[in-house]
């Protein structure tokens, strides 16, 4: 009996520590296949968005789409006896994410919206010495603007470096709906309009549908989340600027300037053509859609544009015009993703294959056409698939157009101070210069403590 | 002799039995460790990570020593006090409302002869749901011009206000969501300490000719003293820790103009938008002082024994 009860708790304390080594213990493994140029080789790259492993039906349009195996396989085709296995994320919490991700060092190559945070952590790779001694890599084949960018400030570093090159594209812009220019008798706007013209357009599409007889509003932006953005562009479009310097030791905040505060106005008299809860993010819910009420929508990405317009039929409604630009030709929001090595990666050299690979027009074509991201490079402007998109010309014009490099205060407390302020005098707790002061105030106070 | 021989013998075997039992019994501890290095590595290490964060300078990877800078910092952030009220103000209107309403709904629902488990699946229905969900939804019932509650506002004649659009009334949609999240929680509490209560009690107030309200005054309310001190500390526990409703209803940043921020999204705002860790993390520990100082008081207000 003693032997039989020995024998049970031997065998359970036996089961346990074999699932706690099951359950607690991954593969550290960095080995890919026996043979071949890049024998034993393997890579981990963590991607974020609407990637499928295997073939999936597209919830927005309805059709089948390839999983990214379709990318394993061609890469592992070109680059013989290597292994590159994926870790995919949503957009949702990308951020707390990939900071766990990275400080585990849990994959080799990321694709990382927050470049300009994590490089001054000192945890990616450089990338200039590989673009330096790699010949196949030619910088001009990605849309103008979009590597420098991308170009941020390492640990070390006293100007501005590549720690990621473009891999999925984005801009800002402004999207009208022509079928309600049409209804009310205005003209479309035109492809770089003017603050006064879009507010001249707004104010005379709002009100009772001559044609149909139901509400419409002029115009609609986020008066939350992404408000601070659409106010720097405005300023900008008036050759004004959010202020100067990128580490955050030379950062000068110009929140209260003379350009903001005309733009902050041009904002609250706007909002009277707008929906009520724009400050809520409401108010657009029938935007791309056949009752659509709303004529001009501010500060449009083409994630949230181009797919959803082509799947409900509407390509013939909708127009783009570009954001406000300054003198030299450039304004609004430098987005999208930059692909990044980790410092911890073992395989460095195939690491940067696979950033060659994705930046090649295999991969791009297949983020575009399969999973509708945005392609980042200047063949795609005659790839057959976006010929038969012409929405997608202006996109990559307003790609090609932002202020670059990237706001360094974009995910930053300044963001979120300038947001709230914005919110405060959209909502008439401060009026327009004493909600500016104060974003200034506490942006300038924050980026001290900084220092 | 005989006798001693077997009461020495019993008392051997008892005392291996009892012997074995206590090695069997420890045994069974190897059972708790999976659970036990769960809540060292993820509840114990992250406490005292966080303390040490909150003398950091810390964007995750590069850390400076910077003292108590982060506790002064976050003390006279005019954003930080702001989220310390609005998690207040939500809070205490939040049990204000929903303890003595679902204490009146429990007990409706507990005179009834008929449909008591049918009001009590209703009612706690909204418990069940995800609040993250409920918050989505409510979004859109509180929506200035296409939501339900607006609608019917404007049917009667009454103002339709602007709710999540302006900081005025933003409060108050989470209130509202709050109240019909909880009560159901409130009313199941308060149900199963009314049912306990003796029912030779209310007949012996009966005979002496105590009304219907009188019995409610003085048996019920009284003997539920100890279920009103159970949700009063639960409910401000919960209250101070409020985060999901008012992330998905306005961002970290609590938009409209940081009326509807709690502490938990000030926190989440410094932490994994701003990568300022070691901010998050002497908030994190104001917050706690704040919930420790406000449980004790709730325990000797309420006089709850633990």
């Amino acid at each position: 009996m003693k032997h039989i009860r020995k024998g049970i708790s031997l065998s359970l304390i036996l089961m346990l520590a074999v699932m706690i080594m099951l359950t607690g213990c991954s593969s550290s493994d960095t080995s890919g296949k026996a043979d071949g140029k890049w024998a034993g080789k393997k890579i981990k790259v963590q991607m974020i968005g609407d990637f499928k492993d295997k073939t999936a039906t597209d919830p927005i349009t309805g059709k089948k789409v390839k999983g990214i195996d379709v990318l394993k396989e061609e890469f592992e085709k070109q680059h013989p006896g290597a292994s590159v296995d994926f870790i995919l994320m949503p957009w949702e919490g990308y951020t707390e994410k990939t900071q766990a991700m990275i400080t585990s060092n849990e994959a080799d190559v990321y694709q990382m919206p927050g470049l300009a945070d994590f490089a001054p952590q000192g945890v990616l790779e450089p990338l200039q010495p590989y673009i330096d001694k790699d010949k196949e890599m030619d910088l001009d084949k990605f849309i103008d603007s979009q590597v420098d960018g991308w170009k941020v400030l390492g640990k070390d570093d006293d100007k501005l470096q590549i720690y990621g090159l473009p891999f999925l594209g984005d801009a800002r812009f402004i999207a009208y709906d022509k079928k309600l220019f049409d209804d009310w008798g205005v003209d479309y706007l035109s492809d770089h309009p003017t603050m006064k013209e879009v507010a001249e357009k707004a104010k005379k599409m709002t009100g009772k549908n001559p044609k149909t007889g139901k509400q419409n509003y002029g115009i609609w932006f986020r008066g939350d989340w992404s408000s601070a953005f659409t106010l720097i562009d405005l300023a900008e479009g008036q050759n004004g600027k959010w202020g100067e310097g990128f580490a955050w030791k030379d950062v000068k905040f110009n929140f209260n300037s003379p350009e903001m505060k005309k733009g902050l106005d041009w904002l609250l008299d706007m909002k009277n053509y707008a929906p009520k809860g724009l400050v809520s993010n409401q108010g657009s819910e029938k935007w791309l859609t056949k009752d659509n009420n709303v004529a001009i929508m501010m500060n449009q990405g083409p994630g949230d544009t181009i797919k959803p317009t082509y799947a409900q039929g509407l390509e013939d409604r909708i127009g783009i015009a570009q954001e406000f630009k300054n003198k030299d030709g450039k304004g609004g929001l430098f987005a999208g993703s930059p692909l990044a090595i980790a410092k911890s990666s073992k395989n460095k050299d195939l690491a940067w294959e696979w950033i060659k690979f994705a930046t090649d027009e295999f991969a791009q074509k297949y983020i575009f056409e399969e999973v509708g991201a945005i392609p980042a490079i200047k063949a795609a402007k005659t790839w057959k698939s976006t010929k038969e998109m012409p929405l997608m010309q202006p996109v990559f014009e307003a790609m090609r157009s932002p202020v670059t490099p990237r706001y360094p205060w974009g995910s930053s407390q300044p963001r979120f101070t300038l947001t709230s302020e914005i919110e405060a005098a959209l909502t008439g707790k401060r009026t327009a210069q004493q909600a500016l002061d104060k974003a200034q105030r506490e942006s300038t106070a924050w980026v001290e403590n900084r220092k | 002799m005989a006798n001693n021989s077997i009461e020495l013998n019993v008392k051997m075997e008892v005392e291996k039995v009892q012997s074995k039992r206590k090695d069997w019994g420890l045994k069974w501890y190897v059972f708790l460790i999976p659970s036990f290095l769960g809540i060292l590595l993820f509840m114990v290490y992250p406490v005292f990570e966080s303390l040490r964060l909150s003398f950091y300078q810390s964007n995750g990877t590069v850390e400076n020593y910077i003292g108590l800078a982060n506790f002064k910092s976050v003390l006279t952030s005019n954003s930080f006090w702001n989220s310390v009220w609005n998690t207040f103000y939500i809070g205490i209107f939040q049990i204000m409302i929903t303890i003595p309403l679902g204490f009146i709904f429990a007990s409706l629902i507990n005179s009834t002869k008929r449909g008591q488990n049918f009001f009590k699946v209703l009612y706690f229905l909204p418990n069940v749901t995800s609040i993250v969900a409920a918050a989505m939804i409510f979004a859109f019932v509180l929506h200035p011009e296409m939501g339900i509650v607006n609608y019917v506002l404007h049917a009667i004649g009454l103002p339709t206000p602007g709710w999540l659009s302006d900081p005025s009334t933003s409060k108050w949609a989470v209130i509202i969501l709050a109240v019909w999240h909880w009560i159901g929680f409130v009313i199941i509490i308060c149900l199963a300490n009314l049912q306990a209560i003796p029912s030779e009690m209310y007949e012996a107030a009966r005979i002496d000719g105590a009304s219907g309200l009188q019995q409610w005054f003085f048996i019920t309310i009284p003997n539920m003293a100890g279920t009103f001190a159970f949700l009063l500390i639960t409910g401000w526990i919960g209250a101070l820790q409020r985060f999901n409703e008012v992330y998905v209803l306005g961002g970290p940043n609590g938009s409209p103009a940081r009326s509807i921020q709690t502490m938990g999204a000030f926190i989440y705002e410094r932490g994994f938008t701003g990568f300022e860790f070691g901010i998050a993390s002497a908030a994190t520990y104001i917050m706690f002082i704040l919930i420790l100082v406000f449980t004790f008081i709730n325990l000797k207000f309420s006089k709850m024994k633990i």
